[in-house]
């Protein structure tokens, strides 16, 4: 036992000081490999400032508040891609908020069991169609249907009414703000819907079953218990679809129009700053036009940027109060 | 007897909300699905494997664009999967409790999310602007920074759900800690592991953004990494957009290829998680 | 009838050091001193001094929280994965301190074992479990580590259940099955301590007599510390125990004399089970 000991000691003794240098080799690699995620953010800042400077140096800060964009003449003005970008999210949101609780409250509480697992799969299959999918099917199926059959139904209706009818005036052209925003809803809502079942699950059963117990329905079990409990991740979850609204850019692009314009209506044309720059950025001349191009970018990086850390800290706290009373 | 009237009825609207709002959410599913195929089936020929993508009104297919985003979406993988495997394991094995590993978490999640388009602009400043061209190499570069957020995600959730008693058995042994990670943990989580890298291909299969900055386009087929390479989702919002018929049946081809991929990946990335846990 | 089955049929109060059999000559393997465990700032162990004999049992009793497991873990400084926990004082192996700041950790964990209260068998084959070990430290041609394997297999009596299934994976095995196979794991890399933390808590009753035949067979080689809520096991297997409680060794003696006549008032009512 003693000999064999010895052996272990002897033989160990070179594979132990190899454990250590393994060790700390490992951990080195890990560790760089983990900074590389924060230099690649730290990049892109850089990138986006370096690249959006001369369009700031030129225009000045009023750039974000000008709806000028005249290549010939090399003014830019952020104006309206930002209106645009704004105004189909909270189209998308909109839409897609409403839908995606439904969809969640449907899977979480009221679906058989058997039917739960296909229907969360399809949902999330929506998710998983690229986005140039839905923009070749919303410039070839969809937009014509609108252009058909909902936008003159809407300008019929809606539109005839005094003041809120100049959000619907102007001919029907299939393309447009409205459009492309219910494609973002229909884009973005597995996602909401996602974190909504997520949520929603984290509901003890014993609550709502001492709920149902008193005799409440369903609808009220899901106001007055799951809603409350889960708000902070139902709110988590808006901001994440949101971030990803924001942000879309091939569904957009295809179904916008691509104006330079901000109008009332929102069945004209527009722009998002995704679709200005996959439109224009290849094709763009001169620096001042590349480099306002790449200020769009950084303005939309920003608005994304904050929307998602919201969004994650406030999934963050929910985590914390689920741990807290688990 | 008024109230519980209300109340009933108040229920039933709510049940029906969501009953139309999932039936709404799967129809567009089917709806986009079928049109797809609808459209796109048309272009399925032998000459979309074989030939190259047309000049406008002529005849022609998909090879080069299919070859470029194999090609491409694969390099991709291979610099991001192992980019994404160590960085998540550094989260999940070295990390406990300390801050950085907390900001790497929150920055990597907001990659994640980021709009793609970004990473396309990123990657234009970093490697096309330098090298003074367009090329694949830099279109795979752009795809990998998709890669990463998503393994380092699902690296660091597959590998936290290693429950610690094994690695406690493991040290027991006398196993220095790096051999405990990948040859325990590892090994414990690889299903895991595989199923986030399917899902993060399946994502990177049908990204046009960050190509359009980078690798742009082709007309004709190449091999150079170096140069511009064609790739489906380009030429599909190239074609699409474009009012030659010929050219906009390609583009559904593309879009059906292109979606067969990405569901095919996805369904089987689930497959494969359920086999797993069932056989557990 | 085999030695363990002849002990498992006594009475309790005859147990203790049997007469009949010559055990060798034991000498303190291990020494204990003065040891203080900290969780963060909470004190899990205060000033606990005792020895373990080399080739005998040691069992470790007492209510939950008491610190038994604690202390187990201090043996291998396990608890090292796990930074805010912390050991003073001293414990001297073969007379050399190993909790000592600059020893290298691996090596005294491939001289002292452990085997856990859940079965933890690796993902992988069960002839790559019991070599997983092996293979850390040294280089065996392919016949030498099949023997290694197969003589580890055997003295954890589980050779004949799985010899011909070798290749399959440790996960396929039942609970009882798993557990022989984590004290094979552990006996392969031949360690001179053996430490067993609640082997057969998570076990059914016929797994768990044949791990308690498999705990006496082993005796013969190693020394051995164990862990259990079972007092009857404690006072079956063993021949030494350690009462604990709250954190403090409250008694310490030959196994038969703690349970026929324990010295302290607390550990009489611990065994008669006026607590715990």
């Amino acid at each position: 036992m003693a000999a064999e000991t010895a052996v272990i000691q002897r033989v160990a003794a070179g594979s132990g000081r190899a454990g250590t240098i393994g060790d700390a080799l490992f951990r080195w690699l890990t560790f760089l490999f983990a900074l590389l995620v924060l230099l690649i953010l730290g990049g892109v800042i850089v990138a986006l400032v370096d690249g959006a400077l001369p369009a700031f140096r030129a225009f000045g800060f009023p750039f974000v508040f000008s709806e000028i964009w005249n290549p010939v003449t090399q003014k830019f003005g952020a104006l309206a891609p930002i209106y645009g970008t704004l105004v189909t999210s909270a189209i998308a949101m909109l839409v897609g908020i409403p839908v995606a609780f439904g969809v969640a409250v449907f899977i979480t509480e009221i679906c058989p069991l058997w039917l739960k697992r296909p229907l969360a799969t399809m949902i999330e299959l929506l998710a998983a169609i690229p986005s140039i999918i839905y923009g070749i099917w919303g410039l070839f199926v969809f937009a014509p249907f609108v252009q058909q059959y909902i936008q003159p139904a809407i300008i019929d209706t809606f539109g005839q009414i005094p003041g809120i009818g100049a959000l619907f005036a102007g001919p029907p052209l299939g393309i447009g703000v409205l459009t492309a925003g219910f494609i973002l809803a229909v884009m973005v809502l597995p996602f909401i819907s996602s974190i909504m079942r997520d949520v929603f699950e984290t509901v003890p059963a014993m609550l709502k079953e001492s709920a149902y117990g008193l005799g409440a329905t369903r609808g009220e079990v899901v106001r007055s218990i799951v809603l409350p409990y889960t708000r902070i991740g139902v709110v988590g979850g808006i901001m994440l679809g949101l971030g990803r609204a924001l942000g879309e850019t091939m569904a957009v692009t295809f179904v916008i129009g691509n104006a330079h314009n901000i109008s009332a209506s929102i069945l004209q044309p527009g722009t998002t700053i995704s679709a200005s720059l996959a439109n224009e950025f290849t094709e763009a001349f001169g620096d001042l036009y590349r480099s306002s191009l790449i200020a769009l970018g950084l303005i939309l990086f920003i608005i994304t940027f904050i929307v998602l850390a919201i969004a994650k800290l406030m999934l963050l706290r929910l985590q914390k109060q689920a741990g807290a009373s688990a | 007897m008024n109230i519980y009237a209300r109340r009933r009825a108040a229920n039933a609207v709510v049940t029906t909300l969501s009953v139309a709002a999932t039936a709404f959410g799967v129809l567009w599913l089917v709806l986009v699905l079928w049109t797809l195929l609808e459209n796109g089936i048309a272009a399925i020929t032998p000459a979309l494997f074989s030939q190259m993508t047309p000049p406008p009104g002529s005849a022609g297919g998909l090879l080069n664009a299919i070859f470029g985003s194999i090609v491409m979406t694969l390099i991709g993988t291979v610099i991001g999967t192992p980019t994404g495997i160590l960085a998540g394991t550094f989260l999940a094995e070295y990390s406990r409790g300390n801050h950085f590993g907390e900001v790497v978490r929150f920055i990597n999640d907001i990659l994640l999310s980021a709009p793609s388009i970004i990473v396309g602009l990123f990657v234009y400043e970093l490697m096309v602007v330098p090298m003074g061209h367009f090329s694949a190499w830099a279109g795979a570069v752009a795809l990998s920074i998709i890669v990463i957020p998503v393994v380092v995600r699902t690296t660091e959730d597959m590998l936290s759900l290693v429950p610690n008693t094994l690695r406690e058995a493991a040290a027991a042994l006398g196993t220095p800690k790096w051999k405990v990670i990948v040859m325990v943990s590892y090994r414990a989580a690889i299903q895991g592991m595989v199923t986030g890298v399917m899902l993060a291909v399946a994502r990177i299969a049908g990204e046009t953004a960050p190509l359009l900055f980078t690798a742009l386009n082709n007309q004709f087929w190449s091999t150079n990494l170096n140069a511009p390479m064609a790739n489906l989702p380009v030429v599909i919002f190239q074609f699409a957009m474009s009012p030659y018929a010929d050219w906009q049946v390609l583009a559904w081809g593309g879009a059906l290829l292109i979606t067969i991929t990405v569901l095919f990946l996805n369904i089987g990335a689930r497959a494969l998680a359920s086999w797993s846990t069932f056989k557990q | 009838m085999s030695p363990a089955a002849a002990r498992r049929a006594m009475p309790i109060s005859s147990l203790g050091l049997p007469g009949t059999e010559a055990q060798p000559a034991s000498r303190q393997k291990v020494l204990i001193r003065d040891v203080d465990f900290y969780y963060g700032g909470f004190k899990a162990l205060k000033n606990v001094t005792l020895p373990l004999h080399d080739k005998r049992v040691t069992a470790f009793i007492g209510p939950s929280g008491c610190g038994k497991s604690t202390l187990l873990r201090v043996l291998n400084r396990i608890y090292e994965l796990y930074p805010g926990q912390r050991a003073t004082g001293e414990v001297l192996v073969d007379g050399q301190n190993i909790l000592s700041p600059g020893l290298d950790l691996n090596l005294l964990r491939a001289r002292i074992g452990m085997v856990f209260q859940k079965p933890t068998p690796f993902p992988m084959s069960i002839y790559d479990n019991i070599a997983f070990g092996i293979r850390l430290y040294e280089r065996l041609p392919r016949h030498e580590l099949d023997d290694r394997i197969e003589s580890a297999l055997r003295r954890a009596a589980l050779w004949d259940e799985v010899k011909d299934k070798l290749p399959q994976s440790g996960l396929g095995l039942s609970g009882g099955q798993q557990q022989r196979l984590c004290i094979a794991r552990a006996v392969a890399v031949r360690p001179e301590v053996l430490l067993l933390d609640e082997p057969a808590s998570a076990l059914d009753p016929i797994s768990t007599q044949r791990i308690e035949e498999l705990i006496a067979e082993l005796k013969a080689d190693y020394c051995i510390a164990i862990v259990t809520h079972n007092m009857q096991q404690a006072a079956r297997s063993s021949d030494y125990t350690a009462f604990m409680y709250l954190g403090e060794l409250i008694e310490f003696d030959e196994t038969e004399r703690i349970f026929t006549h324990p010295k302290q008032k607390h550990t009489e009512d611990y065994i008669t089970g006026r607590f715990g």
